[in-house]
Parts: structure tokens; C-alpha cells; sequence
């Protein structure tokens, strides 16, 4: 005898189950009691058993399916044994969990006539086709033809609701540098024991040293003129600054490893230039030798490139101290993470106007906030402060270093 | 300068007129053709330029002349016969098939009979069952025989010209309800190469594949479909034989749903073949099942209304359009 295998109801109020898997497949030998399928309702998903001993044969419901309760899904026979027709009334036992109420299995029009086995979706040659390549289930498609038959229309409905939009549409895949970046940042994050020390600094000497440097580099100058004009910025400034401080502070200017700390006797300056899709640090080799030109040009060079996506290997590596600006973006104070294996970066903010209290009176001073993050396996929140204490010192008075 | 236009039977008689004065060996045969210029008027004045020498009015005895002409072609000339009405060709089957058909292949291509047979095809001319017919499946059904089937004047001319070039025999309909259908034809020289399909209007939802006067029907049918928001393609093969399944199979993947239209009988006919070459070459681009409209497979009535019943119309076509794309409305 065969039994029938109908979609049961779970709920009070349930009129459909949303068929998940199935356990078996079709012609698989079940054992009563077996899982054989899995349902959603609105609250949970559920294992249905088979209800006999048999062959599972005529499965009616993929995978996604909604499926009305009480409508048969699939029929478990003895061995040689034809499921019944459709129409024919169920003496089979329901499962456990039918629900006496259940409505009866409606019977769609066009499987009056035949036999259950296997269920046959009218479906156009175009649409069967659209809805393999689209991953489409057509068991849960309905069909919007002159016949009720599934059309090419119908899957391509269905395939844009089965993939939301926000679903494909926000994932970005990242380039080479981001990669590399996400690659980096974790490194750094999860192996470098960071500490950060800030200090907000004095900055009207830095802008007059610098409006001084671009007065003097007015084309007017039939010298200058002969040569490519570079614009000296803020940047430029602290990085020729930073490098003849760092001379003074060699355990900012150093590497953890294995062995011990590495010290450096030159610093190559890097700088973090943003690109499309992440951030690289370009680097200024001999930072504390160059003369301030020579930075400014070197910078323009590094940071067109970096735009082109064309650094090379030599410009992006044995850097050891970092500079991250972000006074451009107006961001007043913030930290960064350390490129291993160097030892700091120096994160510098906007130069802004503020009130302080000098010699007792309120003033209001272009000022700036610099904050150190340093590996604490190299350098101590003492040795950082006193870097920063000279730092501010050559940025209040920038000619004393740069001449 | 406005267009010049031309009706169907203008079109006929200048590409005839035309090759006669290019080429002295081109000459015609049949009943009616000089004097009377045919009971449809196509070749009246012929006889006046070329003479009675090069338009020759036979006996009826369609067998008989229809053998002349595969043999003055076998021997030089290139003849153009020219059966009355289509359902004559009955009586000169013997001589296209057995003989105009095969004789190439037999004489291992010394001989060759570059003929062209002109006949006529269509209902609606109370014409009765043995004047009505469209027969051009049975010839398209031979190997060695090419089958053209004119829907416009423009193409009436071009067509006719390729085939009297053309060095093998051809079979030539013109639907006599076309007759004095109306169309820009250029003065020039000009001849459409056999085999090549046009679309004779760009659509998106469904395409009207149509031979001969059915083309006329087909974008009587696409406009009333406009009306409701269907977008109807025209595409008008132009020769059964040479077939050019590329233009047809690729108006097919384009809009998923195909009606053909062909006048001859459907069971087994045009529409037939050309339903089967778009289930072999387009089925997984199709979006329902292709369907056939021709003549209903009855005798042809001569009761006005019963004949009209048994040929497709612009509002059945259309009728049959919008049930395919129901559920785009």
C-alpha cells in the first residue's frame, strides 16, 4: 500500500509549509521514522519522518517550494509498486504531525487526468532554460501564461527577488592595495602592542616659515622659473622636522625582532598618501639629509604615481617612521596604526585656530594636535613624550632645524 | 523627386520588359501571354515590343509548353512560362520535377535549364476550389528546383530579375490578389539575391514570419497590435528555397514567441517547415509553442463568406498574437 507523504500542519493558523530539503531523494529506500524532510514555518524549522517503509517515489515539491498543507508531496510504495493517481482519494496514514483540519490537497487542473508521477510544470523550452542558469527553482515559480504555464518572464521575477539587489550590489570586492591593507592593518592591530601619547602644539611658526618659503619661490625668480616649480607644504615641513628629531630619538626610530631592537642611523620617511582604494605609504629615503625641495619633489613624484597605481617596490619600502596628515579633511586629532617593523607614526591633524591662556591671557593661536602611537616592545609612553616635547619645540621654531 | 511608385503587376511586366531588352535569349510561353497579356493584364504591351516571336501563346496544354521550356533551356534560351493559375502547376509536375528539377544532376552537370515558371497563388477571388490554390509547397518540397514568393512590388521586380539570371529553375508566385497592391519600385536595374530574408518591420514581442500576400496580412496585424501595446516583428523569407534560416532563427531568439504565416494548406506545407526549422534551431529561446496559419485544410469554398473563413486576417492574426503574449497585457 502506498503511503502518501503530505505537507503537515504545525500551527493553528497555518495554511502553507515551506519545504527546506529533502532528506532523501527520489527512489532512495526510506525506513519509517527515517527524516525525510525538513519544513519552515512561520517559527521554526522541522523534521518530518517517513510515515512507512518503502521507496520514496513521486516527490511533487523541490527544495523552496511553498507548499498549501494537506497537499501530498511525494508517495513512499513497496518496491514495484506505482504511486496512485492523484485524484484518487488518500487511504494513506498521515504523518505525526497532520493536523486534523487540514484541507484537502487541491488538485491543479492538468494533473487530473494523468498520473502523479513525476509532476509535470508546464514550462516553456526558454524559461526551463533561464531558470537553470538563473539557479531558479521552478517548483516555487508560478506561471503567468495563457495556461497557467511558466514563462521566461516568470523566472527572471523570481530570480530578481530570490537575489535582493542589496545582497550583490553592496559587496565590494577590494583591489590589490586594499587587500594588501586589510592584510596589514590586522598584522599591525593584532601582533603590535600599540600606545598612543598626543600633544597639541603651537603651529604660527610652521605657517610663517612656510608662507616665508613660497614667498621666496615666486616665479619672478628667472632661476625658478628654469626649474619645475614644487610647492612646499605642511607635510613637507614636519617631515624634514620629524627626521632631524627622530636623529635624537633612536628608539622611535627602530624596529622590534626576534634578535632585539633594530636602531636605524638614517630615517626613511614614509607617507601616508590615501588612494582610490585604500592607503599607501609612500617613502622619502634619508629624510634627515634631504633639503626641503628635494622632499617636496619627491612627495609630488610619490603621490602622483601612487594615483596612477604605479609605485614601484622601492617606493613603498624600508621605511622607518611613518607621517599620516589628515589636516587636509579638517580632522583634528586622531591615531594610527603602525606599519611593522617600524616602531611609530606620527598621526597629524588640522592646523586650527584656538583659544589657550598665554602668561595668564586668553589668546587665540593656530594650533595642532600630533599624536604618537609607538610599539611598546621598542619604546615606553617616557621616551614618546620626550620626542614629542622636542618635536614641539622644532616646530616652534622650524628655521633652527631647517636653516 | 517623389518615389515612383508601381503597382505589383507594373512591377512584374517591367523586370520582364527589362530582361527581355538585356538579354535576347529571354522569352516567354503560355496561355494568353501576347495578345491578351494574361487574363490579369500582367503582360500587356509586352507582345508590342518584343513581338510574337519572344511571347509565345501556346495551346493549353501546360505539360506540353512547360516541356518546350525545359528544353529550349537545356538548348540556350531562357524561357519564362507561364501558368495561369497555381493550381494548374498540377499538370506540368512532370516536367519540374522529373525533368527541370533533376536534369542537371543526371547529365553530371552538362546541362543545366535556366527557366523560370510564373504562376499565381491566393484566395478571396471567388475564383472557386481549382482557381484558388497556393501550391508553391509542393515545389519547395524538390531539390534542384528555387521557390520565390514576392510580397511587395519592389521585391516583385528584384526577384523576378535574379530569378531569370539565375541558372537553375525557379518557381515564381504571385498571389493574384496582389496584383494591383501599390509600392515604391526604383526605374533602375536592380535584382535581390535569392535566399535572403527581410524584415519587413522590427518588433520585440513576437514575430510574424510571412510568405508572399501574407507579409501585407502580417503588418496589417502588427499595427492593430501596436494599438495594444505588442510589438510585432515582420520577417518575410522571400524563397522557400534557398531558406535563410539565419534571418528567421535569429528574429525567433529575439522576441521567444513565432506565428507563421503562409497561405498553402498547413498540413505539411511552408509553414510546417519553417515552424520545424525554428523548434530545431531556436528551442530553448522559445517562450511558447510556434504557431501555424495558412489555409484551412478544406477545398476552397465559393461562397464569399465561407472563402474568407478559410485564410488568415489581419484581426485573426492578431487575435492569435495577443493570445501568446496574454500575459504581457
Amino acid at each position: 500500500m502506498a503511503f502518501s507523504v503530505v505537507m503537515p500542519a504545525l500551527e493553528m493558523a497555518q495554511e502553507s509549509g515551506k519545504l527546506i530539503a529533502w532528506r532523501k531523494k527520489e527512489g532512495d529506500r526510506v525506513a519509517k521514522g527515517e527524516p525525510l524532510l525538513e519544513i519552515e514555518t512561520d517559527k521554526a524549522v522541522v523534521e518530518l519522518e517517513a510515515p512507512a517503509d518503502g521507496l520514496l517515489v513521486g516527490i511533487k515539491a523541490a527544495a523552496g517550494a511553498d507548499v498549501p498543507v494537506g497537499q501530498t508531496i511525494a508517495w513512499i510504495v513497496v518496491p514495484g509498486e506505482t504511486p496512485p493517481l492523484e485524484s484518487a482519494p488518500s487511504t494513506a496514514t498521515a504523518p505525526r504531525a497532520s493536523h486534523p483540519e487540514a484541507k484537502p490537497a487541491p488538485t491543479p487542473a492538468h494533473d487530473a487526468s494523468g498520473p502523479a508521477l513525476p509532476s509535470r510544470v508546464k514550462i516553456s523550452p526558454k524559461a526551463r532554460r533561464l531558470a537553470k542558469e538563473l539557479k531558479v527553482d521552478i517548483a516555487a515559480v508560478r506561471g503567468s501564461g495563457p495556461e497557467g504555464e511558466i514563462l521566461a518572464s516568470d523566472i527572471e521575477a523570481s530570480a530578481a527577488v530570490d537575489r535582493p539587489a542589496s545582497k550583490v550590489r553592496n559587496l565590494e570586492l577590494p583591489g590589490s592595495v586594499g587587500r594588501v591593507m586589510a592584510e596589514r592593518t590586522t598584522q599591525s592591530w593584532t601582533t603590535v602592542p600599540h600606545f598612543f601619547v598626543s600633544r597639541e602644539i603651537d603651529a604660527a611658526a610652521l605657517q610663517d616659515y612656510r608662507n616665508r618659503i613660497a614667498a621666496a619661490m615666486e616665479p619672478s625668480d628667472a632661476g625658478a622659473a628654469l626649474t619645475k616649480m614644487v610647492r612646499i607644504t605642511h607635510t613637507d615641513l614636519l617631515v624634514a622636522l620629524v627626521a632631524h628629531v627622530l636623529l635624537r630619538h633612536p628608539r622611535l626610530n627602530a624596529s622590534w625582532s626576534a634578535e632585539g631592537i633594530r636602531i636605524h642611523d638614517h630615517v626613511n620617511m614614509g607617507i601616508a598618501i590615501a588612494v582610490n582604494d585604500g592607503v599607501v605609504a609612500a617613502v622619502i629615503p634619508n629624510a634627515h639629509s634631504a633639503t626641503l625641495a628635494q622632499i617636496a619633489s619627491r612627495r609630488v613624484e610619490l603621490t602622483e604615481r601612487a594615483f596612477a597605481g604605479k609605485l614601484r617596490p622601492a617606493d613603498i619600502s624600508d621605511a622607518t617612521f611613518t607621517i599620516s596628515n589628515l589636516g587636509m579633511y579638517h580632522v583634528d586629532q586622531f591615531s594610527a596604526l603602525i606599519a611593522p617593523p617600524q616602531a611609530a607614526v606620527l598621526a597629524v591633524g588640522a592646523i586650527a585656530d584656538r583659544v589657550v591662556a598665554i602668561n595668564g591671557w586668553p589668546a587665540v593661536r593656530p594650533r595642532m594636535t600630533l599624536t604618537l602611537s609607538c610599539d611598546h616592545r621598542v619604546a615606553d609612553g617616557a621616551r614618546a613624550a620626550l620626542f614629542l616635547n622636542d618635536l614641539a619645540e622644532a616646530v616652534r621654531q622650524p628655521g633652527k632645524s631647517l636653516g | 523627386m517623389p518615389e515612383r511608385e508601381l503597382t505589383f503587376a507594373q512591377a512584374v511586366r517591367e523586370a520582364l520588359a527589362e530582361e527581355m531588352r538585356h538579354d535576347p535569349r529571354v522569352c516567354i510561353f503560355g496561355e494568353d501571354v501576347a495578345e491578351a497579356g494574361t487574363p490579369f493584364k500582367v503582360l500587356s504591351g509586352l507582345v508590342e515590343e518584343f513581338g510574337p516571336e519572344r511571347l509565345i501563346d501556346t495551346p493549353i496544354s501546360e505539360a506540353g509548353f512547360t516541356g518546350i521550356a525545359v528544353g529550349a533551356a537545356m538548348t540556350g534560351l531562357r524561357p519564362v512560362v507561364d501558368i495561369m493559375f497555381g493550381d494548374f502547376v498540377t499538370l506540368a509536375m512532370d516536367q519540374m520535377v522529373n525533368q527541370a528539377a533533376k536534369i542537371h544532376y543526371m547529365s553530371g552537370g552538362h546541362w543545366r535549364v535556366p527557366m523560370v515558371l510564373r504562376t499565381t497563388l491566393g484566395a478571396t477571388r471567388r475564383s472557386a476550389a481549382q482557381h484558388s490554390q497556393s501550391l508553391h509547397a509542393w515545389f519547395s518540397h524538390i531539390p534542384g528546383l528555387k521557390v520565390v514568393l514576392p510580397s511587395t512590388p519592389y521585391d516583385a521586380k528584384g526577384l523576378l530579375k535574379a530569378a531569370i539570371r539565375d541558372e537553375n529553375p525557379v518557381v515564381f508566385f504571385e498571389d493574384k490578389m496582389m496584383y494591383k497592391l501599390k509600392g515604391p519600385v526604383p526605374a533602375e536595374d536592380y535584382a535581390i539575391p535569392l535566399g535572403v530574408a527581410e524584415v519587413k518591420r522590427s518588433g520585440d514581442d513576437i514575430t510574424l514570419v510571412a510568405t508572399s500576400s501574407m507579409v501585407q496580412v502580417a503588418l496589417g496585424a502588427a499595427n492593430l497590435l501596436e494599438k495594444q501595446s505588442i510589438s510585432a516583428e515582420v520577417i518575410d523569407p522571400r524563397t522557400t528555397w534557398p531558406l535563410d534560416e539565419a534571418a528567421i532563427l535569429a528574429s525567433a531568439k529575439k522576441t521567444s514567441r513565432v506565428i507563421v504565416l503562409d497561405e498553402g494548406y498547413g498540413r505539411y506545407g511552408v509553414a510546417s517547415e519553417i515552424a520545424a526549422v525554428i523548434a530545431e534551431g531556436a528551442f530553448y529561446d522559445l517562450d511558447a509553442p510556434v504557431k501555424r496559419m495558412g489555409a484551412m485544410q478544406v477545398p476552397i469554398p465559393f461562397s464569399p463568406p465561407l472563402e474568407d473563413a478559410t485564410v488568415p486576417t489581419e484581426e485573426t492574426v492578431c487575435a492569435a498574437a495577443r493570445a501568446m503574449c496574454k500575459h504581457q497585457l
